[in-house]
C-alpha cells in the first residue's frame, strides 16, 4: 500500500471535526504529516497527509472507515493516494 | 508538496466535471488458441480470455478507489476472429459460435463490452473474412456485449469497394436483426480507414496482430473538465483559449497513465499505450458539442464548428501527448450524436447536419458517429456514406470511421432511445438521391499517389 495518502474532509463546520478524525487516525496507528484547512462561510475544506506504513488494514477498509467517521461528524471525507496529485500539478 | 488548492481543483473536476478514466482495455491475443476443429477453439478462447482477464474488473475497481477517480469500463479486445477462426470455420454460423463465446467470457470476467469480432478487408477478401461479415447480424443480435469492427480501407492500400458494397447491406441486415431493440445491433458495429491497432473504445477496439500477447491500453476522458475551462476564457485571444485546453488536456492525460501504469503493474501485463480522446457521455456538460458551444459558437454544427473542432483536436494532443510515454490509439475528440446530448440536441433543432459532421471528420479522431438515420435508407447509400468517410480518411492519412444505425420502421425526426453511454437521439434526414451506380462498380480504389513513399 502506497504510504503517503491524501485526506480530504469538506462539510459545514462546528467544533470536534478533527479530533474526531484524530482520534481514528491515533487509534490506527496513522501518523499525520501535514494538514491544512479554510474555513468559508461555515463551510470547512480540510486537507491532511497522512503516512499509512504503519496502518494494518487495507485501503477499501480505510475509505469505509472513513464514511463512517463522516457520517459521524456531518462531513465527507475520502482517502486518495498523494500520487494522483503530484502526476496532475507536476511536470 | 501538494497543496491544498490543488487537491480542491482535481476532486471539483471529479465531483462536478464528470472527470473519470473512460476505460482499461486489455488487448489479448488469440493467436495461439488456433486450431481447425471449431469445439476446441471455442473452449481455447473461452479459457485464454477467462484466465487473462480474470482480475481485471477488481483491478480496475481497486485503482479509482485508491486514486478517487472513477474507471468508467473495464473492456477486453481480441486478435480480429476473422484471422482466428479463419481454419475451424467453414460456415458463417460457426462465427456465429465464435461471438457466442465471446459473449460468455465477457460475462464471466464481467467486462462491459468485448471487442475484436473484426476483420481486415482493406485491399481484399478471404474466404474467412467474407463469412464472417455474412455472421455479424445474427452474431451481434444473439450477443450484447461483443463489438464488430470492420477495416475497409487504408492510405496504404486505398478502399476496398466490394467490402464497402457488402457493408452498406450487413448494416442493413443487423439494423433488421435488432429491430425490436431501436436496432441496437449496430451501435456494436463500426467500419474503419486506417484503424489503430492499440485503440481502446469500443465499437472498434480490436488486438492488433503487431501487438505482444497481451497489453493493457487505456482511454481517458474528460470533456466536462474541458468545457469548464473553455468557459473561463470567454472573450480571450485564441492564444489564451489554446493554452487552457492544452493545460487540462495535460491534467486529464497524467490520470489515464497514472493508471495504466497501474494497471499494468498490478495485472502483470505490459503496458501499450494511453489513448488521448475526448469522448463524451449523455450526462449533462460532459459533452464536445458543449466545449464548441463554449468556444463561441451559438451551437455546434453553427459555421466556425469545424476549426472549433480543429483547434480542439490538435491542443488536446499537444497537452496529452507530454503527459503520457506512450500515446497511441485514436487519440483526438469522438463527436459521436446520440452519446452527447448536446450533439443530439443540436442536430434536433438543425443546426447539426450529416453533411457538417462529415466535414468535422476531416479535423477529429474518428467518423461518422452513433448516427441514427431513418430505417428505409438503401443499403447502398449507406455504402455511399461510408465510401465517403473512407476516402477522407484515406487521403488526409487518419483513421475515418462510420457507426450509423438505420432504425427499422422509424423515420426522419422520430426519436431513438439505446440507453445508457449509447444514449439517445433524433433520427437525422439522409440526402435522398442514390449513388446506386457507383457502388455497384466492384473492385477496388487504388492508393493515393501520397502514399508512394519508398
Amino acid at each position: 500500500m502506497a504510504n503517503r495518502t491524501i485526506i480530504t474532509l469538506a462539510g459545514t463546520d462546528h467544533p470536534g471535526i478533527i479530533a474526531e478524525v484524530c482520534n481514528y487516525f491515533a487509534q490506527n496507528n496513522i501518523n499525520i504529516l501535514d494538514l491544512s484547512q479554510t474555513v468559508v462561510q461555515e463551510y470547512i475544506n480540510m486537507m491532511m497527509i497522512v503516512d499509512l506504513s504503519k496502518y494494518s488494514k487495507t485501503f477499501p477498509e480505510l475509505a469505509q472507515d472513513l464514511d463512517a467517521v463522516g457520517k459521524k461528524v456531518g462531513c465527507t471525507i475520502k482517502a486518495q493516494r498523494e500520487e494522483v496529485f503530484n502526476m496532475m500539478h507536476r511536470i | 508538496m501538494v497543496d491544498l488548492k490543488e487537491v480542491m481543483e482535481t476532486n471539483n473536476m471529479v465531483a462536478s466535471e464528470n472527470l473519470d478514466v473512460r476505460t482499461i482495455t486489455m488487448g489479448i491475443s488469440l493467436l495461439d488458441c488456433m486450431t481447425p476443429d471449431l469445439d476446441d477453439l471455442c473452449d481455447n478462447i473461452y479459457g485464454k480470455i477467462t484466465e487473462s482477464a480474470k482480475d481485471l474488473v477488481s483491478v480496475g475497481d481497486e485503482i479509482a478507489l485508491e486514486i478517487g477517480i472513477p474507471v468508467i469500463n473495464k473492456r477486453v479486445s481480441i486478435t480480429p476472429a476473422a484471422i482466428v477462426g479463419s481454419s475451424a470455420c467453414k460456415t458463417a454460423e460457426d462465427f456465429v459460435k465464435i461471438a457466442e463465446t465471446l459473449e460468455k467470457a465477457a460475462c464471466k470476467v464481467g467486462v462491459n463490452f468485448l471487442g475484436g469480432y473484426s476483420a481486415l478487408v482493406q485491399k481484399g477478401m478471404s474466404k474467412a473474412d467474407r463469412l464472417l461479415i455474412e455472421s455479424i447480424p445474427e452474431a451481434l443480435a444473439k450477443t450484447d456485449h461483443v463489438c464488430s469492427s470492420i477495416s475497409l480501407g487504408s492510405t496504404k492500400t486505398g478502399i476496398d469497394m466490394d467490402a464497402v458494397k457488402l457493408m452498406g447491406e450487413t448494416v442493413v441486415k443487423t439494423a433488421e436483426a435488432t429491430k425490436d431493440r431501436d436496432s441496437v445491433g449496430c451501435a456494436k458495429l463500426v467500419v474503419f480507414c486506417n484503424p489503430t491497432d492499440d485503440n481502446p473504445f469500443m465499437a472498434g477496439a480490436f488486438h492488433g496482430v503487431t501487438e505482444g500477447d497481451k497489453v493493457i491500453n487505456v482511454g481517458v476522458s474528460g470533456p466536462g473538465v474541458v468545457r469548464k475551462a473553455v468557459s473561463q476564457t470567454k472573450g480571450e485571444s485564441f492564444e489564451v483559449l489554446c493554452e487552457t485546453i492544452k493545460k487540462t488536456a495535460f491534467k486529464i492525460t497524467r490520470v489515464g497513465q497514472l493508471v495504466a501504469k497501474e494497471a499494468s503493474a498490478r495485472l502483470d501485463v505490459p503496458f501499450g499505450i494511453v489513448d488521448l480522446s475526448l469522448a463524451p457521455t449523455p450526462a449533462v456538460g460532459d459533452s464536445i458539442a458543449d466545449i464548441i458551444h463554449e468556444m463561441g459558437m451559438e451551437y455546434c454544427g453553427a459555421p466556425g464548428t469545424t476549426a472549433a473542432l480543429a483547434i480542439l483536436n490538435d491542443q488536446v494532443k499537444k497537452g496529452g501527448i507530454m503527459a503520457s510515454s506512450y500515446v497511441g490509439g485514436l487519440s483526438g475528440a469522438f463527436i459521436p450524436v446520440s452519446e452527447d446530448s448536446s450533439m443530439a440536441y443540436a442536430a434536433e433543432i438543425g443546426a447539426l447536419t450529416l453533411e457538417k459532421l462529415e466535414a468535422m471528420t476531416c479535423v477529429c479522431s474518428v467518423g461518422l458517429d452513433m448516427i441514427a438515420i431513418p430505417g428505409d435508407t438503401s443499403a447502398s447509400t449507406i455504402s455511399g456514406i461510408i465510401a465517403d468517410e473512407m476516402a477522407i480518411g484515406m487521403i488526409n492519412q487518419k483513421t475515418t470511421a462510420v457507426r450509423v444505425i438505420p432504425v427499422i420502421g422509424k423515420k426522419a425526426g422520430d426519436t431513438f432511445e439505446l440507453g445508457g453511454l449509447l444514449g439517445s437521439a433524433k433520427i437525422m434526414p439522409v440526402n435522398p438521391y442514390g449513388c446506386a451506380d457507383f457502388i455497384n462498380r466492384g473492385g477496388r480504389i487504388p492508393a493515393p499517389v501520397h502514399s508512394f513513399k519508398n
